[in-house]
């Protein structure tokens, strides 16, 4: 391994050696996941997530809306997957991998949601989450908590849990 | 119509009408004098005589007359019987001379009956009266019968006498008129006779003008085209008088035919003379040249002598060359032998060079496909780090659940995250460098293609040379031979100089003797010239 890369190994392991516990103090820490779907970079609470799984195989439903992407199978549990982009409207531009799941869960509700690429956990201040811009469009504001400075977007993980349309879709089925 | 006669027809034709105008005028003459005389005998024949006999006639009545007054005055019976007998007698005279007279009457003359009946009845009244004057007497009855001759007899017998002196009248009225009418009729021929001779002698003037006008005219013209045919003028224009048909016109178409054929001669003699003398220029301005042309030759041929000699120099020296060049010709031939035998060399060395760049694009090959095989691997190895990363996220997730029990799990989870992100990134530099190695061994694969083209081409080139080297050690065993050809015809040509040389000197000497002959000959165009010259001038002096 080269000196360079150690040194940067030792600093990073001396930041997060340190006390995390001195920032709590200012404000109030969420940890989120990182996903990127398309362009975006998307966070979400990772108290509603329960795992996050790679998309193998998956089996397409007919008459769903179009946001229901299929069915899985994550080690004999069945599980509906939501493609987002389709569910908020996002415009279809590019070519995304679209071979990552992750399960949310709030204890009663479970389903997966599509995603590029899992860049993995994130700690978040409340304070510096912003409100909704007025340039993300065709999303509903009830589904985000804000955005960033770092240009990441969390999700309202709660709300996506508890929501109707996706509840009555599954009464249909 | 008058030019197309003979002459003596013509001389012939103009006297015969003369002579009958004559015949004609002497014919009319002699049958007026002939008419002129049987009126003259008429006259003198009956009339003068019917005038004869009526005074006859008038006689006798007169006698009778006297008879009667005899027999009245004597009145004595003998004697009455012998007068009476004597009137018988008288009368029968008168009777005789009436009937004369009678028969000399014309048919015509009606008015001479007429008067003749009138006497008939006066002469019968008279007779009747005479006679009862006579028997009165007889009777004896004088006074009766005076009474009677007085008052009856006498009157009657006048107016007889002028019955017949009227008779007398007529026949003298007759006379004149016949007279007259021969006056007449002489007049007429005279006139006649007078008209007939003066166009008698106009036509003889007329015809004699002409005769001569036609023969002097023609005449005349021949005389001058005979004075000008004669001073050389051959323009004279004769086709108006060929015309005639007579011997003039016959003498003038000879006269016209003679000039045209003089003229034809002429223009032929003056043609062949002006021919003869442009060909004596001509000939005189060729051999003006020719003895200029002779000089240019024989200067040329001393030249070319000159030359030839220098040629021969020439030649002596190209033959050495050609000697030479022979030598050289070998040495090339052996050259190019060994040129053969490199190249053939060569070919063998391209092929080799060919086998070995198959067995490099083989290996190259073999590389490429097995740089497909490590990339399989690198895929594998990525889509490893791939899940070991999203262990790594579970792991923090769960360790997120388990709180502050699971913190140290958190710290445990990333340190793996991060070792999947770098074994992911080391996974891209390998793909990065195997690409690179792609490409290469692409690129070497072209390259070895490209080689092995080249090598095709050097192979096919160096056997193109091969032939060529062969074809040029052929040329050059030809160009030997070709040297030794050389070398032997320059010495033939040497030989052949030398030759040239004597016959240079045999075109000299005949240039020369030419150069004289062409001096003689030019002499000879210039009196040729001037003789064609002369006879131009002698021929000019016709006109044509």
């Amino acid at each position: 391994m080269k000196k360079e890369n150690r040194t940067k190994l030792k600093n990073r392991a001396i930041a997060m050696a340190q006390e995390p516990m001195q920032k709590k103090e200012a404000s109030i820490i969420i940890e989120v996941i990182a996903f990127t779907l398309v362009t975006e970079i998307y966070g979400i609470e990772s108290i509603f997530v329960k795992e996050v799984y790679t998309l193998t195989d998956f089996t397409p439903l007919p008459g769903v809306p179009s946001y229901i992407f299929g069915i899985i199978n994550v080690r004999g549990q069945i599980l509906p997957v939501i493609d987002l982009k389709k569910f908020f409207n996002l415009p279809e531009k590019g070519l995304g991998e679209l071979n990552k799941v992750i399960i949310l869960s709030n204890g009663q509700m479970e389903f997966g949601i599509l995603a590029d690429v899992v860049h993995g956990t994130q700690e978040i201040e409340l304070e510096d989450i912003r409100g909704v811009p007025s340039t993300v469009t065709g999303i509903g504001e009830e589904y985000l908590k804000g955005v960033t400075k770092e240009r990441l977007i969390v999700l309202n993980a709660k709300r996506l849990l508890s929501d109707k349309s996706i509840v009555v879709n599954e009464e249909v089925k | 119509m008058l030019k197309n006669m003979k002459i003596g027809l013509r001389l012939a034709l103009s006297f015969s009408s003369i002579l009958v105008f004559m015949i004609v005028i002497i014919f009319v003459s002699l049958n007026q004098i002939k008419v002129s005389r049987t009126l003259f005998d008429q006259i003198i024949k009956t009339n003068n005589i019917r005038l004869q006999l009526a005074n006859n006639m008038i006689n006798h009545t007169r006698e009778v007359s006297i008879a009667l007054r005899n027999i009245l005055l004597i009145n004595e019976s003998k004697k009455t019987l012998e007068f009476k007998n004597k009137i018988d007698s008288i009368r029968n005279q008168y009777d005789k001379d009436f009937k004369e007279l009678e028969g000399l009457i014309l048919n015509d003359d009606t008015m001479s009956f007429v008067i003749i009946a009138k006497i008939r009845v006066s002469e019968d009244a008279s007779r009747q009266l005479n006679n009862k004057v006579v028997d009165l007497v007889m009777a004896g009855k004088h006074e009766e019968a005076i009474l009677l001759m007085n008052q009856q007899a006498s009157p009657s017998v006048a107016a007889w006498i002028k019955d017949i002196d009227e008779l007398i009248t007529h026949n003298e009225n007759r006379t004149v008129m016949r007279i007259t009418e021969v006056e007449k009729a002489q007049t007429a021929a005279s006139l006649f006779m007078f008209i007939l001779g003066t166009i008698a002698i106009l036509l003889a003037i007329v015809i004699s003008v002409l005769m001569t006008l036609s023969i002097t005219r023609p005449l005349t013209l021949s005389l001058k085209a005979a004075d000008l045919i004669a001073s050389g003028d051959l323009t004279v224009d004769l086709t108006s008088a060929e015309k005639r048909g007579d011997e003039l016109g016959l003498l003038l178409l000879s006269f016209s035919k003679m000039v045209r054929n003089l003229c034809g001669s002429v223009k032929d003699i003056n043609e062949g003379v002006s021919m003869l003398g442009s060909s004596a220029s001509e000939i005189l301005a060729a051999t003006t040249q020719i003895a200029s042309g002779s000089a240019e030759t024989a200067a040329a041929i001393s030249e070319t002598t000159t030359t030839v000699e220098e040629v021969r120099q020439v030649t002596q020296l190209s033959s050495q060359k050609a000697k030479n060049l022979s030598d050289s010709v070998n040495q090339s031939a052996q050259v190019s032998q060994n040129g053969q035998k490199a190249v053939d060399a060569i070919v063998d060395g391209m092929n080799r060079i060919s086998e070995q760049m198959d067995i490099i694009a083989q290996t190259v090959v073999r590389l490429s496909e097995q740089s497909q095989s490590i990339g399989g691997i690198i895929a594998s190895v990525t889509d490893m780090a791939d899940q070991s990363n999203l262990l790594a996220v579970n792991a923090a997730i769960e360790a997120a659940k388990a709180g502050e029990q699971g913190k140290g799990f958190a710290v445990v989870a990333r340190e793996i995250k991060n070792l999947a992100e770098q074994s992911k990134q080391s996974t891209s530099q390998v793909r990065n460098i195997l690409n690179d190695v792609q490409k290469a061994t692409s690129a070497a694969v072209l390259a070895t293609e490209q080689g092995n083209k080249a090598v095709e081409a050097g192979v096919k080139q160096s056997v193109q040379a091969g032939e060529a080297i062969r074809i040029l050690t052929e040329s050059s065993n030809e160009a030997v031979q070709a040297a030794i050809q050389i070398v032997a015809s320059s010495q033939q040509q040497v030989i052949g100089m030398d030759q040239i040389g004597v016959a240079m000197q045999n075109i000299n000497q005949a240039g020369t003797e030419t150069e004289v002959s062409m001096v003689q000959s030019e002499k000879a165009a210039k009196s040729l010239n001037e003789l064609g010259q002369k006879l131009k001038d002698l021929v000019e002096r016709f006109k044509v």
